[in-house]
């Protein structure tokens, strides 16, 4: 497959696997459809050994085990990559279960089929049968377990986990369980199930003053019947939802106990460990491998040239990777005609011209752009820019495998555990089933462990060592070698009436992943309205980057918004809630922003606040950034956010999530950046590819507004977009200087 | 959209993203050292002898904690650091690719023998406002190992 | 083959000595609570403290170990296994997200509370900027270090009372 066709490829298969965020805010709207959540049939006799190996642990249903102690362990199917979704989704499943939370644990689910995440892939594949699926019963659940199934969707993104999981899965297995043990409990106390009540892992009978702990019928439980349809607590009853429960994870990423990826050491296995070396620029391959020097370095091994990477198998990782650093590589020629930042951007320019004042293809269209546009008063235009970003996750990427006898097995951070068995199957030519994927915590993801590359590569040089290796890409490879959130250039008009409101708004832009409606100023009430799409080839391959599209299209509208404001001469904030009378939530965060932030009230000589609001991933989050430009170079100081995701599983967790998010989105703000010269990535690690830090992170405040109904909104993704507009919109507000390029530092250095 | 056509965009999706992935590939060139566990062989080097190639190789092995940040080898690029070859009797912040810091270019420091010792022995003590936090080699032989290799490279 | 203390007990170790420590330990020894994150001393994922001094593992040499006293995430608690008041901090205020950075936050915090029992905001910015968190939990680092040194209140006694 050639790059071009392999790239493009890829990103149909991103545009699809992620595509059904689209809907997961904006179309749901109604009660919460259960009794699809679970697959017909309990397959607790064929789960069990895989998943209830401890010392009389019994299996109730696929996501719950009860041991003799009276402890349950809630069987979680996404990863836990620091968005807290283990301790969460075990929160939502104990509630329903009655479990007594001071005695559940949380296990990660195998990568195993039976633990695909049937609805997390119903919503990236089809969402708008989120609500209205009656029509498609009753072979729905086996259409989207097949779908899933085939797609592999053991997914963890999307900001998915507890809206998807937790409200579709977790939740009804365990009240499905609860319904079991009552059950169980009915059936030999000889009293109506309606009469039993429970609470802390405990079944009562309170006529009979009997009572028992989970853990005696939990065995009987596995017998019976398994409703599908259980009812769900009502909010009023909620004991473990909605609280700041500690997170369960936490204790083993304080005394360096939690087990990452790259910490796995398989019982009984002497590992290697492998050091690689990927193309420079993008789809070019090793032409030729001068190794004679590394061979007799000390602690190595081995030496690969496998195709399109080098590999060094050492002793240690530290001596393979030095050893690596003297081989001479010859690279192929690529045949990309992009070799700079500046031809990249040409070509977006490009592409943009020709789609010209209404060209491309059309993303949203409301009224008539072109009439209103030529009738307004006062007219802005702008281009805006962002630039590529690496994900950098802290944990570099890693895998370690294990090949032989034509099975494999592998252990490393992935977001999709069965995509990379898939991918390993694939790579090394054996079946799906001969290949075991174990995934321990993520040191960091954003996106990054979607792909699969990486557990490929390792499974090819374990399958040509045969001995267990352990494969590091040292940060520079992570930086250089990675996929990307995509470079972009967004042109913007609008017209404003001779009241300064905005008539008319139009956008064209080059990339447009997911979600498909990141692009779209949505909330905003404005009569013509034309969002275009002029699509444009990356020189980097794309991969889904915290908030994928909304990172930059938050930016972009959420600037040019702000723009309208001031060409208006109205306060920014107010312009905006101007524009939200159909919208009340949204005008409910925004005015709730202005409070806590005291935005009316008079700021410090040299400091200026910024606002900006976005909704994604269902979630409405508004943020004011105050930055203090005395110096000459802004100095972020506070930041106010307050969200509504409809109803929050865990406040504290949800708050935790949304902090992160708007430190990553300033990161990138303030500092991110990657070029590309001669088709290579030029930044290699964090001394130029810079990261927010300690002395740069301003005061975070987050507030909360549960305005339900279920569906219920995200968190790892949606305190990211608004954070680079607010802080762009708050250096203007103090300096007059409307930034429209980011990264925001080198204007100040 | 009709069912039909949902399955349809459903099952394309799955056949695209089980894509992607490299294929089946066999190493193009496999250069087998020895296996995990046995032993090295010994040495193949050249024979040392005298002790100035003792202490330039010495500095050689030494160097390789330094080469997170630093390569030493003429015309390469800088990376976290600056290229070192040719740094000895080279005044101080003299490479036009490497953006030092403010602190280091302002020292008007000549990185003669004993500056780089001192230097290497604790970098922000002797250039407060050093970028090279990392890195001090505490040990007066490695120092003076290191120093010989770098100084043999410009020779 | 060096010689030095870890975390109290006298180790030894056959390996080249321009090897990092970081390495030593996790993959020669088998601690894995020390993290790699960049090899250039740009991250601080990899602090140890050495003779209590925090320093970047992943660009210091085991020679620089030699006959002295290695101090790494698994030796913060005490013999009992009683956390230290920094790890109770970082649970308190339920500091991590990943938490593949916070064993050389919580190093570099215990090294700075060593020095600075109550440090400013300016000292706590200055102790840990080297320290990148990429998830991005600098605000409850800063908070966890206030509830360590005793400055402000743990988190439990904050929340809202409809959240406890």
């Amino acid at each position: 497959m050639s790059d071009t066709a392999e790239k493009k490829e890829r990103s149909t298969a991103m545009k699809w696997t992620r595509r059904g965020f689209i809907g997961a805010g904006v179309l749901a709207g109604g009660a919460l459809v259960i009794g699809v959540g679970m697959r017909a049939g309990n397959p607790v006799g064929k789960l069990a050994p895989i998943v209830a190996g401890g010392d009389g642990e019994q299996l109730v249903n696929s996501w719950v085990k009860i041991g003799t102690d009276n402890i349950v362990t809630a069987i979680v199917p996404h990863c836990e990559m620091g968005q807290g979704a283990h301790s969460v989704l075990a929160q939502m499943l104990a509630d329903e279960l009655d479990a007594d939370w001071d005695k559940v644990e949380v296990m990660q689910a195998p990568a195993d089929g039976n633990y695909v995440v049937s609805d997390t892939a119903r919503m990236f594949i089809a969402p708008f049968t989120m609500n209205a699926a009656d029509w498609i019963e009753p072979t729905y659940e086996g259409v989207f377990k097949q779908l899933a199934l085939m797609a592999d969707a053991m997914i963890t993104g999307g900001s998915s986990s507890i809206r998807s999981t937790g409200q579709y899965q977790m939740r009804i297995a365990g009240a499905a369980a609860r319904k079991m043990l009552v059950g169980a409990a009915a059936d030999e106390w000889g009293v109506p199930a309606g009469e039993i009540t429970t609470r802390d892992s405990t079944l009562f009978h309170e006529a009979s003053g009997k009572s028992a702990p989970y853990a005696q019928f939990a065995a009987a439980a596995a017998d019976q019947p398994m409703d599908h349809s259980p009812t769900l607590k009502e909010q009023s009853q909620y004991r473990l939802m909605g609280k700041s429960k500690a997170r369960t994870d936490i204790p083993s990423k304080v005394d360096g106990t939690a087990e990452f990826g790259i910490d796995a050491v398989p019982e009984g296995l002497d590992l290697s460990y492998a050091a690689v070396v990927r193309p420079p620029v993008p789809g070019t391959t090793v032409t030729s491998m001068d190794a004679e020097q590394a061979k007799a370095m000390p602690g190595v091994l081995q030496i690969l040239n496998m195709g399109n990477f080098v590999a060094v198998v050492g002793d240690s990782y530290w001596e393979a990777q030095q050893a690596l650093g003297s081989v001479a590589i010859e690279w192929s020629a690529s045949e990309s005609s992009i070799k700079s930042t500046a031809d990249q951007f040409n070509q977006f320019a490009a592409a943009l011209d020709e789609a010209g004042e209404s060209g491309g293809s059309e993303a949203a269209g409301k009224g008539d752009f072109a009439d209103a546009f030529a009738n307004a008063p006062t007219t802005i235009e702008a281009e805006y820019k962002v630039p590529y970003l690496a994900h950098a996750p802290m944990e570099p990427l890693n895998c370690t495998a294990l090949v032989k006898d034509g099975k494999c097995d592998i252990w490393t951070s992935t977001q999709v555990p069965l995509m990379a068995r898939s991918a390993v199957a694939e790579s090394i030519g054996v079946g799906k089933d001969d290949v075991t994927v174990h995934h321990p915590y993520l040191g960091g993801a954003f996106g990054r462990r979607l792909g699969s590359e990486y557990v490929s590569m390792a499974a090819r040089i374990a399958k040509a060592t045969g001995y267990p290796i352990k494969m590091i890409w040292s940060r520079e490879e992570d930086t250089q070698k990675a996929m990307y959130r995509p470079a972009d250039l967004n042109r913007l008009r609008a017209g404003l009436d001779s009241d300064g409101k905005l008539v008319a708004y139009d956008s064209v832009f080059t990339q447009r992943h997911d979600p498909q409606e990141a692009c779209i100023p949505a909330m905003y009430n404005i009569p013509n309205t034309s969002v275009r799409v002029a699509e444009s080839e990356l020189h980097l391959p794309f991969q889904a980057w915290r908030s994928v599209d909304h990172s930059q299209q938050g930016f972009f509208i959420e600037s040019f918004i702000d723009e309208a404001a001031h060409e208006a001469g109205q306060d920014p904030l107010d312009y905006r809630l101007a524009m939200l009378a159909n919208a009340p939530r949204h005008m409910a965060v925004l005015k709730k922003a202005a409070e806590i932030s005291g935005w009316n009230g008079e700021s410090a000589e040299g400091t200026a606040k910024g606002v900006a609001i976005v909704e994604s991933f269902g979630t409405i989050v508004a943020e004011v950034v105050e930055v203090d430009m005395s110096s000459g170079k802004p100095k972020m100081t506070n930041v106010w956010a307050v969200c509504d995701a409809g109803y929050v599983m865990n406040p504290d967790g949800f708050r935790n999530q949304i902090e992160g998010g708007i430190v990553f989105g300033l990161t990138a703000a303030m500092h991110g950046e990657l070029d590309i010269v001669d088709g290579a990535v030029k930044q290699s690690n964090f001394h130029d590819y810079k990261m927010l830090r300690m002395n740069e992170c301003p005061n975070i405040e987050v507030a909360l507004i549960n305005s339900g109904p279920i569906p219920i909104g995200g968190a790892g993704e949606p305190g990211l977009p608004p954070a680079a507009p607010a802080l762009t919109n708050a250096i203007f507000a103090a300096t007059g200087r409307r930034l429209r390029e980011l990264p925001i530092a080198k204007n100040f250095t | 959209m009709s069912k039909a056509k949902l399955l349809a965009i459903g099952l394309g999706a799955m056949a695209l993203s089980a894509c992607g992935s490299d294929p089946d590939q066999a190493p193009v060139e496999q250069i087998v050292i020895r296996a995990p566990g046995e032993t090295a062989p010994a040495s193949a080097g050249p024979e040392q002898s005298g002790e100035e190639v003792d202490l330039v190789a010495a500095g050689q092995a030494a160097f390789a904690v330094c080469t997170g940040c630093h390569v030493a080898q003429a015309g390469e690029p800088s990376m976290a650091g600056p290229n070192l070859h040719g740094v000895v009797g080279r005044a101080a912040g003299a490479l036009d690719d490497y953006a030092y810091s403010d602190a280091l270019l302002a020292s008007g420091l000549t990185w003669t023998q004993d500056e780089l010792d001192a230097f290497l022995a604790n970098p922000t003590a002797k250039v407060a406002g050093t970028t090279m936090v990392a890195g001090a080699v505490s040990d007066p032989e490695s120092r003076a190992a290191i120093i010989a290799y770098l100084g043999s490279l410009s020779e | 083959m060096a010689q030095f203390k870890l975390n109290g007990e006298p180790v030894a170790a056959d390996v080249d000595p321009a090897m990092p420590i970081l390495w030593v330990v996790r993959d020669k020894i088998g601690l894995k609570g020390t993290k790699f994150g960049c090899g250039i001393a740009m991250c601080g994922a990899c602090t140890v403290h050495l003779d209590g001094k925090p320093i970047r593992s992943c660009s210091t040499p085991i020679a620089d170990a030699e006959g002295r006293e290695v101090t790494t995430i698994e030796g913060v608690a005490g013999p009992d296994g009683e956390l230290s008041a920094v790890q109770d901090a970082w649970i308190s205020e339920q500091v991590p997200q990943c938490g593949y950075c916070q064993s050389g936050q919580i190093m570099a915090a215990t090294a700075l509370l060593r020095d600075n029992p109550q440090p400013s905001d300016t000292d706590i910015d200055a102790a840990m900027s080297g320290n990148i968190c990429r998830c991005g939990t600098y605000t409850r680092i800063r908070q966890a270090i206030k509830v360590a040194a005793g400055i402000e209140q743990p988190r439990a006694e904050r929340l809202p009372e409809e959240e406890a």
